[in-house]
């Protein structure tokens, strides 16, 4: 039974590649190496490079005409700076104003275990602190009140004895 | 493996084997000009390693792979040969010549086996591959193979009765 069906099955012919496909073939084996590359592919496959090109030379163009320089000029670096300034800067500019108190909150505190500083005698034990100071001053002509709030990160060593 | 094969040698092996590495293509592209496509890039890449014209389990494992390649060169390129194939795994047959009423029957019986079981069916009877070959071609073992090849003449026996 096996045999019948195979002989059915090998009296169906597949089709002939199409004439493309064996144009396709032959050019490349004519070719023989002598290209770079031996693969042909369909029309619909092939890179435009003339189109390619003649982008990159508008894009190149464009950024010749319009002169962009990336680097920061001494404006934008001045402009950088007088956005942020410094505590002295601020206390400068507010005479009147007098510091009235100091807050931190501890809000995690994280034993880091034993760590040999160097130059110690012995080991300590580290203990990373995160805090949230916030300092507040008032001016004494006006009653005004400013606070600043700010997180911090203390780290401190705790010398342990050995036992 | 060195290869002394002529162009011409390249030419008759390629004329008598396109047939069926078309045929062999289409089990995963059912486009025809994407079954071209495969067989030349895999023809194509074969010659270029200058192996043995006569190592035809690695010619049907690089047709494989550039259907394979093919079908995961984008994300909605395979979606939608994953749609079509699902779609027309039921309804389109491949491609044979001239069929009568009864061919017709048995090609959509093939059309209808598990993909694994039609591929070796594809490769054993149209191709004439060993199940050594198969087993090279398709990375499985040759019992695996030849499992495969009675599991699907077994199936097609179920639907198909020679008249």
């Amino acid at each position: 039974m096996n045999e019948e069906l195979e002989s059915e099955l090998k009296k169906l012919r597949p089709v002939q590649p199409s004439p493309a496909l064996v144009s396709r073939i032959e050019r490349v084996l004519a070719d023989g190496g002598t290209s770079g590359s031996k693969v042909i592919w369909p029309e619909r496959f092939r890179v435009n490079w003339l189109g390619l090109g003649l982008g990159l030379a508008a894009a190149a163009t464009f950024l010749i005409l319009a002169r962009i320089d990336f680097r920061p000029t001494e404006k934008t670096k001045q402009t950088n700076v007088s956005a942020t300034p410094s505590l002295q800067q601020r206390a400068a500019a507010l005479p009147n104003y007098q510091a009235t108190g100091l807050t931190q909150v501890v809000y995690r505190q994280h034993d880091e275990g034993l760590v040999f500083p160097p130059g110690a005698e012995g080991p300590s034990r580290r203990v990373r602190t995160a805090k949230r100071e916030t300092l507040r001053w008032r001016d004494q002509q006006s009653g005004a009140q400013l606070a600043v709030s700010y997180p911090t990160e203390e780290v401190t060593l705790i010398p342990v004895s050995g036992q | 493996m060195e290869n002394v094969a002529t162009h011409e040698d390249w030419k008759v092996c390629f004329s008598e084997l396109a047939p069926g590495l078309v045929l062999f293509a289409r089990q995963w592209v059912r486009s025809p000009a994407d079954a071209d496509d495969v067989v030349q890039e895999a023809f194509v890449r074969f010659w270029r390693r200058n192996l043995s014209i006569k190592n035809r389990a690695l010619l049907y494992a690089a047709v494989r792979s550039a259907a394979l390649d093919l079908i995961r060169r984008d994300n909605r390129r395979a979606r939608r040969e994953v749609e079509v194939f699902g779609e027309a795994e039921r309804t389109v047959q491949p491609q044979f010549e001239q069929l009568d009423d009864s061919q017709r029957a048995l090609v959509a019986a093939l059309d209808r086996l598990p993909r694994d079981q039609r591929e070796v069916l594809v490769m054993k009877i149209w191709n004439e591959l060993t199940f050594a070959e198969i087993a090279e071609a398709l990375g499985i073992s040759q019992n695996t193979a030849a499992s495969r090849y009675r599991y699907g003449l077994a199936a097609l026996k179920k639907t198909f009765q020679p008249q």
